[in-house]
């Protein structure tokens, strides 16, 4: 007999149950997400050994010998929740066993051989070092020599922008069309500064001379600051209600608008304003204003598209921190940070590692009042009042507190007019064993019938209490008998849960020992003693004596329900605290003063002043370096990762984070740092692109290696470098930039323009900037056209427009507040209340109805339900037939140049004059005439809904 | 006249050129609504989604399981998803038996409880899959994951990755249609492109509150002018589109102007056609009654089914039929009041069964897939001891009938009680994976580049479920 395994060659019973049992059950079982030639799951492979030696993201997956320790065998045992292989189906308890012995027996493999390569991955493996990758580059200074690129044509630019703009065009063998006519520049200058026509009147005013002082007088306006505001709100994906699952209102989103528009139009410098962002409340703030707007500021991070109904608060937590990372990525950055929750970036030199040492960050950042609640709830941080507030508050809060004082004593004197039965909380559960005398619960009754334990209303005692179902008339009964421990009179009372639909005639039979009584019971009205018992009067009983209460549903006219019986004693009643008091006369008024009281002060605290507050973050009790979530499960954690910032985008000689702090301080300090290579770009590429229609990198969002590169990289950093420059001025750069050559270039052909049919063919994407963009204008600036031309356009600055009061998420009247909305304010649309599940239908049409996200570039969709707006919305009528009656009182043809010029910034063309002299003369046949006003109307609908007032020349 | 295929790669152009660059990355044609074909051969032209909102019990409806009988009343520990979503650990809970009696019916012999008496004659037109599971305890999350396939994440609903597929079948109507949508546990975004060009959003149909009688396309109509005035006043539009056309000639724009007088031929015929395809009272009254339309309980779902139908017929890709409410516990939660199951089986039971009948007699079941479904089950056992039963995410059941489904079958199944799916499991995930393989396409190469990442409906995960295809 040979002994096992000791001749070369010949297979040893292990690997003979390896071959036999164990091979066959891995590829049938685990091959397909676990050997070459499939996806590799977890980055875990099975089909050789050194597969499973390494493991997968998650280490190891056998340890030879110690079944119990090998992460495999737990998977299949399917005791974790969250480790569950195969998933589809467990495997039978005998290939278990033959699993559990293999590795029992020390795991024997003969694989040794790697299988040929894994399906190869969908992406080509990148260079994703910072060094590879345009934007991570430091910024180009300029300089004497690179400040103006050389250009052929000296007299044509105005601006160093103007230079190399031209350089490259000359370069390319392109010249530059004409200068925008006058119409249209003004009407580009207007809607690009304010985001709002000009009149019909500065139309006519425009001088193209005179440029600069009608751009400083934009740039003052309030309508530049909502304008901006605005673009700011876009990209910080501003809105007041949560959206998703369960929305909730944000009662005091509006706060971070004012603060965004005021921030615009007092020229906060917008690296400050990211600052404030990200760590308001930890910035010094020399005085009240200052700490006000601070704070506001955090509601940056808090404003997201939370699902705070997420049962599982471990993930609400970190899915709260992806969405931040993800906006301020996104939105600061061009980044999308949130590729490295589960893996190292693909494209990018972002890696896991960086990405939870930012989690970090926001980890040791309080977002939510707790990680327990069952609907989730965002902080409210207090906001200092004010003098004038403050004296209003605290006239409110003495108020509130002598009505309060005065619940207090009627409360406590219409409990004394009640002997209490108990001293225990109405509305909620009781022990038979906490209430005084002799107390039999439902579960101490002898019951006949088919009763249903329920326990649906929780003023029950003990376990709950039964119901009839209401079926079965006159077949269930419950007999109490009571084990009287001393002869006497008791008082005796029937507990039950009541409600509407109860039976109001409820029979109850008492064997005392003076004899019978027949009495009934409405259960449909609350029980009078303490919300539980109703007495049904003094009876004697004796010890030893014969005795029952019996409670049964005969004749009855509703759900009987049978919770408990007590029996009550004079000593009991003397004995609870309560009962002692039953001499106090009876004050009939005391109840409904009672409820008077109740009213007033709900009243009282419903209505302003109220103390103000916003939704913010502040840092946690505990800061704590995160752990790396493997594949971005909660319950699969990695080694811990000291909080930090993108490694690939370090700056020399920033401070650490110290231990007791966030780092959010400091996090705020790096993405500002005049050497971070990307946040001065991304902003000034997302000014370039309001202004010019495209950015200089046209993936506004994405800095990264699958965004696009820049069309004139030199230009983006010199512009970047003046910005930092300039402190991060907004106004600075707009004027700098409206005023260039560039800017002011026609976007359309005027009759005599060789060049431009070639030049479209060869670059019709206008890469080289050799013509203006003709732009679409977006759902605000088509809108509030809309409302200027009417003259109905309200111009109120600032404040909330919605009142949303102190929010429940439990409650439903957080949702109606939203479902419910009825949209009729006539406010600048940057005001529009902004839910996520529910817009103004005219931004549902023109592509502003998801701010789930940050938008930095509205899509511009061509849709049918846009023409059908124009064509038959309540809103567009209305609003034709207002302007309509603007017209001046003068000649035909005047009023039609004051249309044109109105809606359309321009005159109208003779053909288009044709057509409208056509139209407002009624037809000589056909049915009756529409009236001349109304005429006028739809001729101003017809001008709203055509191709030219939806775009900007 | 232009042709179809003209005028819709006009309307495509309309898009600004960084979403038509998008687009014409993803797609050969680049022409957003073209028709065209998908990636493996189609069973099915469309999709019905009967959308069961708050969770039907599956234990009441088609799961039969007898142990809930034996043990009703017993209190055993269960892993409830709420309480292991809460606390890590489940929790011990009553036992409830079914409200409703099963029984085996028709040729196949499938199970079925009395709850649904009307389906219950047709179980050998179903594919009855009992071993669904999904990811989200509360409606929210289950919901928009049911819709977009993720809970949280801002992402594609599912007719919107459909239509972006596939393109439309029809001219003058949108390619997918919400009926009487909520704007609850993620409203809008259920039917939402996110990022998807705007054109593959759903219309919706009225909104849930409204009547179904009522519901109709948005601004459809301008009821202060005479058509004779309409007609005038949109012959003075194209007059001035045409000016104004010829305004910008030669600068490279006329492909966004002449998308947008596109967009208003395009509104202009849809007002024509889509009062009649929306018009039930065309329909016998035979047709109506077999819908339960005019009796109280079916009328108003009733409408809404045989509005699919007729939108089905009108080559309307996905169509999605809503059973719903604004609230945040809608229609099928019964957290408190078992009973309450039956009436809203009441309401849907005869439209839906009225619906399969309608479209297997005029042929349009061959091609036409009808998935019927909640975005989770209830827990076997009582929420509280009470009278209700919980959300259950980890084993439900749906059904699936018509093209390309394997009729009178069953798959699947969950443990003795009906809680835990623990074979032929099929994830929500998968199940949009043959939902979409059904359709012709295949969900990993369905993909859509955003934020320098290609995004697809089933995320990183989904197996089409061949075990069920015919």
């Amino acid at each position: 007999m040979l002994i096992a395994g000791s001749v070369p060659g010949e297979a040893s019973p292990g690997l003979e149950h390896f071959e036999d049992k164990v091979r066959p059950l891995l590829v049938e079982h685990c091959y397909e997400c676990h050997s070459a030639g499939h996806k590799i799951k977890g980055g875990l492979r099975l089909d050789h050994r050194a597969g499973w030696e390494t493991g997968g993201d998650s280490g190891p997956a056998l340890t030879p010998g110690d079944p119990a320790a090998s992460l495999l065998l737990r998977a299949i045992s399917y005791e974790d929740r969250d480790l569950k292989m195969p998933p589809k189906q467990k495997l039978s308890a005998g290939q278990t066993a033959i699993l559990r012995d293999w590795i029992a027996a020390g795991a024997p493999d003969p694989r040794e051989e790697v299988p040929g390569d894994p399906a190869p991955a969908r992406i080509p493996a990148r260079d994703t070092s910072a060094a590879a990758l345009w934007s991570f580059q430091p910024l180009a200074v300029p300089t004497e020599e690179t400040r103006r690129p050389q250009v052929k044509d000296t007299a044509w630019p105005r601006d160093a922008v103007d230079h190399h703009i031209l350089a490259e065009l000359e370069q390319a063998g392109f010249t530059a069309v004409p200068d925008a006519p006058p119409e249209a520049l003004v009407r580009r200058l207007f809607f690009d500064l304010t985001g709002l026509p000009p009149s019909a009147e500065e139309v006519t005013a425009f001088n193209p001379e005179a440029c600069g002082p009608l751009v400083d007088r934009l740039l003052a306006s309030e309508a530049f600051a909502e304008r901006w505001g605005q673009h700011w709100l876009d990209i910080t994906r501003f809105a007041e209600s949560s959206g998703g699952g369960r929305t909730l209102p944000f009662k005091d989103a509006w706060r971070f608008r004012d603060y965004v528009i005021e921030s615009m139009h007092r020229e906060v410098p917008l690296d400050q304003m990211i600052r404030e962002h990200l760590a308001g409340d930890l910035l010094p703030a020399p005085t009240t204003a200052d700490r006000t707007r601070q704070l506001t500021a955090t509601a940056f991070l808090a404003l997201g598209p939370t699902n705070y109904e997420e049962q599982d608060k471990g993930v609400l937590r970190m899915d709260i921190i992806d969405e931040q990372l993800e906006t301020m990525g996104r939105s600061f950055m061009g980044l999308t940070l949130g590729c490295a929750r589960c893996h190292d970036h693909k494209f990018d030199p972002v890696t896991t590692k960086d990405y939870y040492a930012l989690a970090g960050i926001l980890r040791s950042t309080q977002t939510l009042r707790d990680y327990t609640s069952n609907v989730a709830h965002w902080v409210d941080l207090p906001l200092p009042p004010g003098p004038a507030l403050e004296e209003a508050l605290q006239q409110k809060d003495r108020q509130l507190a002598s009505l309060q004082t005065e619940l207090q004593q009627i409360t406590a004197l219409i409990k004394k007019q009640q002997p209490m039965s108990g001293s225990l909380t109405a509305g909620k559960p009781a022990a038979a064993a906490d209430l005084p005398g002799l107390v039999l619960d439902d579960s101490a009754a002898r019951i006949v019938g088919d009763w249903k334990p329920s326990t649906t209303y929780r003023n029950y005692i003990g376990q709950g209490y039964l119901h009839d179902k209401e079926a079965e008339k006159g077949t269930c009964t419950a007999t109490f008998i009571p084990s009287i421990p001393e002869t006497g009179r008791y008082d005796v009372r029937v507990a039950y849960t009541p409600a509407p639909g109860r039976a109001t005639n409820v029979p109850v039979h008492i064997l005392h020992a003076d004899g019978e009584e027949d009495l009934s019971i409405d259960q449909s009205v609350p029980p009078p003693l303490d919300g539980r018992f109703v007495s049904l009067g003094t009876f004697r009983f004796e010890k030893d004596g014969a005795g029952f209460i019996l409670i049964s549903n005969e004749g009855t006219n509703g759900i009987v329900t049978l919770d408990a019986i007590q029996l009550l004693s004079g000593k009991d009643r003397a004995s609870a605290p309560e009962g002692r008091a039953a001499e106090v006369p009876a004050d009939l008024e005391a109840p409904a003063r009672q409820k008077e009281l109740r009213a007033e002060i709900k009243s009282v605290q419903n209505k302003p002043p109220f103390r103000p507050e916003t939704m913010g973050v502040q840092e946690d009790a505990e800061p704590a370096d995160c752990p790396v979530h493997i594949r971005g499960s909660i319950r699969n954690l990695g080694p811990i990762v000291p909080r930090g910032f993108i490694q690939a985008a370090m700056i020399p000689g920033l401070p650490a984070i110290p231990a007791g702090q966030s780092g959010r301080l400091q996090l705020a300090q790096w993405m500002t740092h005049p050497q971070h290579p990307l946040t001065a770009r991304v902003m000034v590429n997302r000014i370039w692109m309001h202004l010019f229609g495209e950015g200089l990198v046209r993936s506004v969002d994405n800095f990264g290696a699958s965004g696009e590169t820049p069309t004139h990289r030199l230009l983006l950093d010199h512009l970047a470098h003046d910005f930092i420059q300039d402190g991060w001025s907004l106004k600075k750069l707009v004027r700098r930039l409206v005023l260039t050559r560039t800017y002011q270039l026609a976007s359309i052909p005027s009759p005599g323009t060789p060049s431009w049919s070639a030049q479209q063919a060869a670059d019709p994407d206008n890469r080289l900037l050799w013509r203006a963009h003709r732009r679409r204008l977006d759902a605000n600036a088509l809108r509030d056209a809309i409302l200027t031309v009417s003259g109905q356009l309200d111009r109120r600055f600032l404040g909330p427009n919605v009142q949303a009061g102190t929010v429940d998420p439990n409650s439903t009247e957080a949702q109606t507040l939203e479902y419910s909305y009825v949209f009729t304010d006539l406010r600048r649309s940057v005001y529009s209340p902004a839910f996520r599940n529910r817009r103004l239908e005219f931004f549902e049409h023109f592509d502003f109805a998801d701010i789930n996200g940050p938008i930095g570039q509205r899509t511009r969709g061509t849709i049918v339900p846009q023409a059908l707006y124009f064509l038959n919305h309540p809103f567009i009528i209305g609003q034709s037939q207002a302007a309509a009656r603007r017209l001046p009182g003068a000649p035909e043809r005047e009023r039609l140049d004051w249309l044109w010029r109105s809606i359309l910034g321009r005159p109208p063309t003779d053909a288009e004059r044709r057509q409208a002299v056509d139209y407002l003369t009624p037809p000589t046949s056909g049915p009756a005439p529409t009236t001349e006003e109304a005429r006028w109307a739809q001729l101003v609908q017809t001008l709203f809904a055509t191709t030219d007032f939806r775009f900007l020349d | 006249m232009t042709t179809r295929r003209q005028l819709l790669k006009t309307t495509a152009c309309g898009f600004g050129s960084l979403a038509l660059a998008a687009m014409c990355q993803n797609q050969a044609a680049g022409q957003p609504l073209f028709l065209r074909p998908g990636h493996v051969p189609a069973r099915a032209k469309r999709v019905i989604f009967l959308f069961m909102a708050g969770g039907i019990s599956q234990v009441d409806s088609f799961d039969y399981k007898p142990r809930l009988a034996k043990e009703n009343g017993n209190k055993r520990s269960f892993d409830d998803a709420r309480s292991v979503a809460k606390t890590g650990k489940g929790a011990e809970q009553r036992v409830m038996q079914s409200l409703w009696e099963f029984r085996q019916r028709g040729q196949s012999g499938q199970w079925a409880s009395e709850l649904f008496p009307h389906l219950a004659g047709l179980m050998d037109e179903l594919c009855v899959v009992k071993g669904m599971h999904t990811e989200g305890v509360a409606h929210g999350p289950a919901t928009l994951f049911l819709h977009t396939g993720t809970t949280n994440f801002i992402r594609p609903s599912m007719g919107s990755w459909i239509s972006y597929g596939l393109g439309t079948e029809n001219d003058n109507l949108p390619s997918f249609v919400s009926i009487s949508p909520s704007l609850s546990n993620g409203g809008p975004r259920n039917y939402s492109t996110a990022f998807l060009p705007p054109v593959f959003q759903g219309t919706p149909l009225g909104r849930t509150g409204q009547p179904a009688a009522e519901a109709t396309i948005r601004n459809l109509n301008n009821q202060l002018l005479s058509s004779g005035d309409k007609n005038r006043q949109f012959g003075l539009l194209r007059g001035l589109h045409q000016e104004q056309l010829h305004r910008v000639a030669g600068g490279g724009h006329q492909e966004a102007v002449e998308a947008v007088i596109n967009s208003y031929e395009l509104a202009w015929r849809l007002q024509a056609n889509a009062p009649d395809v929306l018009d039930l009272a065309g329909e016998s009254a035979a047709t109506q009654s077999l819908y339960g339309i005019g009796q109280k309980p079916t009328d108003n779902f009733g409408r809404q089914c045989l509005m699919a139908r007729r939108l089905a017929e009108s080559g309307v890709r996905y169509i999605q039929v809503n059973y719903t409410d604004n609230s945040n516990n809608p229609a099928w939660d019964q957290h408190g009041n078992m009973p309450q199951h039956k009436n809203h089986a009441m309401a849907v039971d005869q439209p839906v069964a009225g619906l399969l009948q309608d479209l297997k007699q005029r042929g349009l079941l061959e091609d036409t897939l009808v998935w019927f479904g909640s975005e989770f089950g209830r827990t076997p056992y009582a929420q509280d001891n009470g009278t209700g039963r919980d959300h259950n995410p980890l084993g439900f059941t749906q059904w699936l009938a018509g093209a390309g489904v394997k009729a009178g079958f069953s798959y699947g199944e969950t443990d003795e009680f009906g809680h835990l799916a623990i074979a032929g499991k099929i994830h929500m995930h998968d199940l949009h994976a043959t939902i979409l393989h059904l359709l012709g396409l295949d969900h990993e190469r369905l993909t859509f580049r955003h934020a320098g990442r290609d995004f697809r409906l089933t995320d990183v995960h989904g197996h089409v479920v061949k075990e069920i295809l015919t």
